[in-house]
């Protein structure tokens, strides 16, 4: 084997710069699918789990008709189930079997996939955080709203899903850390991200310990990165002045609002 | 015809019988005040009164309509009664004029400038328009429930029912909010407030009702109930808080 590695340094830190010196484009051009699968399917998994912890925090009321009773309730289960099978079975599992399960009707493409499968993956999470984070809002609010005659779905999105999102956050940021790591699995597959890029490097030059170094300090700046952003965006949003929304001026600039003495 | 009328109404939370053959009638433009020890039933009427608690028989009929018919609009009865609450429950992550404005925009459709005007109108009125911009969290206690009494007021409700508002408040504070009701109630505005609060009650109301142990055991005026009541239950309980 000695034409394969013989320009390669025997010692772990000389062959990881050698290699990565070597095979750079690879490298990043996985880190970008990565990226692009964790990331599209992280914000499509908070749509899905949005939606399906609203179905599952619907309230019956003893108004409500049976057929509505009956409809609240297989809506609850379905939710309900999904849930439950997408945790509880491994993601690679999912993979496969749902990339060549539906590929003969899709015809879709490994990356399609991929982020097909992470996003209902996530979803299923994002919607027991989401759970999490209308549990966390004081009744109080939902009553408030109710009390103004706001319905149901006008409170669930103007009052409490833009409170609980808020709470959730991190656990919300949290998850897309772990797309970044968990899309991995998606080799099995053919997706050609970071793990798979450098399974095929590391087929080439035939130094998986060294190869492997390099991609784990990627999947490092990766997530190290993401999470130094979302801190920041977290910061922003406990700001006092981080609610967005009619104005932020202060009362001073504003010529209608003299200081005056009231009667009340 | 009276506004509310309430005839047998009837409310129990699993075993425990809350309101029990409850008849009431009130009147336009009558302040009604609810006293009583807690656990009377005396927020668990007012909350059936805008339906947050679904009584389980008998009927509430508001300006003509039995309130409890299967058909009925609830949101739009709602949006004609205001609810002022013990803790505010204002929305915390808006600010002050967004949260007079919000249900104005959903619920009546009006137009964001509209709002706005109508919002800054009656945040004026409770005495916090300098205040219109801040976030509710940096508000202090009395703030806050005036601000949730001029997001009701927004609505321009038929009906203004007080859960206690001014019993999460530090005793400095509930000079304040007392002093907002109390000028509601000289401009006519229908009011239905549950309080601890003697005094105010013997002040601003038109009607004292007692309750205990969720029956009405005594109404009539504030002269009437503070200085000669008639019923034992309403003795003991006005000798322990008047003192």
């Amino acid at each position: 084997m000695f034409f394969l590695g013989s320009g390669i340094p025997a010692d772990l830190l000389g062959g990881s710069l050698y290699i990565y010196q070597r095979y750079a484009p690879l490298f990043w051009a996985g880190a970008r699918t990565t990226l692009l699968i964790s990331l599209s399917a992280t914000v499509i998994g908070l749509i899905i789990g949005l939606f399906v912890a609203s179905i599952r925090n619907i309230r019956f009321t003893p108004k409500d008709s049976l057929i509505s009773k009956i409809t609240k309730r297989l809506l609850w289960v379905l939710a309900t189930i999904y849930i439950e099978v997408f945790r509880g079975t491994p993601m690679m599992v999912q993979a496969v079997f749902m990339y060549h399960g539906l590929r003969q009707y899709l015809m879709w493409t490994p990356i399609q996939a991929g982020i097909f499968i992470v996003s209902v993956n996530t979803g299923a999470y994002m919607a027991e955080i989401i759970r999490a984070g209308i549990q966390s809002i004081d009744d109080g609010q939902y009553e408030a709203a109710r009390s103004i005659g706001m319905n149901n779905r006008q409170s669930m999105i103007k009052i409490i899903l833009p409170q609980a999102i808020r709470n959730a956050f991190p656990a919300i940021g949290n998850e897309f850390v772990v797309n970044i790591k968990d899309t991995s699995v998606l080799n099995v597959i053919s997706v050609t991200e970071l793990f798979f890029q450098s399974n095929s490097v590391a087929g080439i030059v035939f130094r998986y310990r060294d190869t492997f170094l390099v991609t784990a300090l990627i999947y490092l700046i990766l997530t190290f990165t993401t999470t130094q952003i979302l801190r920041y965006i977290e910061r922003k949003l406990d700001s006092p002045k981080g609610v967005g929304g009619a104005s932020q001026s202060m009362p001073g600039n504003f010529p209608f609002l003299k200081r005056k003495e009231l009667k009340a | 015809m009276s506004l509310i009328e309430i005839k047998n109404l009837n409310k129990s939370f699993g075993s425990n019988l809350v309101l029990k053959d409850i008849n009431l009638t009130i009147e336009e433009k009558q302040v009604v005040c609810l006293i009583g020890s807690s656990g009377s039933g005396k927020s668990t009427l007012l909350r059936c009164l805008n339906l947050l608690e679904t009584p389980d028989g008998g009927e509430i009929i508001v300006d003509g309509q039995n309130i409890m018919t299967s058909n009925f609009d609830i949101n739009t009865y709602r949006s004609h009664v205001g609810m002022i609450f013990q803790s505010f429950n204002l929305f915390s992550h808006m600010n002050t004029l967004q949260n007079c404005m919000i249900g104005q925009t959903e619920v009546l459709k009006r137009s964001k400038a509209e709002a706005k005007s109508i919002s800054l109108k009656y945040l004026e009125k409770v005495g916090m328009l300098d205040f219109a911009y801040q976030s509710v969290k940096s508000l202090s206690g009395g703030q806050k429930q005036r601000v949730a009494i001029a997001r009701a007021l927004c609505m321009e409700p038929r009906i203004l029912l007080l859960d206690e508002p001014t019993s999460a408040l530090d005793p400095e504070m509930v000079g304040e909010v007392l002093e907002v009701i109390k000028q509601l109630a000289i401009e006519g505005l229908t009011m239905l407030i549950v309080t601890h609060e003697m005094s105010f009650a013997k002040d601003v109301a038109d009607v004292v009702i007692f309750m205990d142990q969720g029956v009405v055991c005594e109404q009539g005026s504030p002269t009437a109930m503070f200085t000669d009541p008639k019923n034992l239950r309403t003795k003991e309980f006005l000798a322990r808080v008047l003192r």
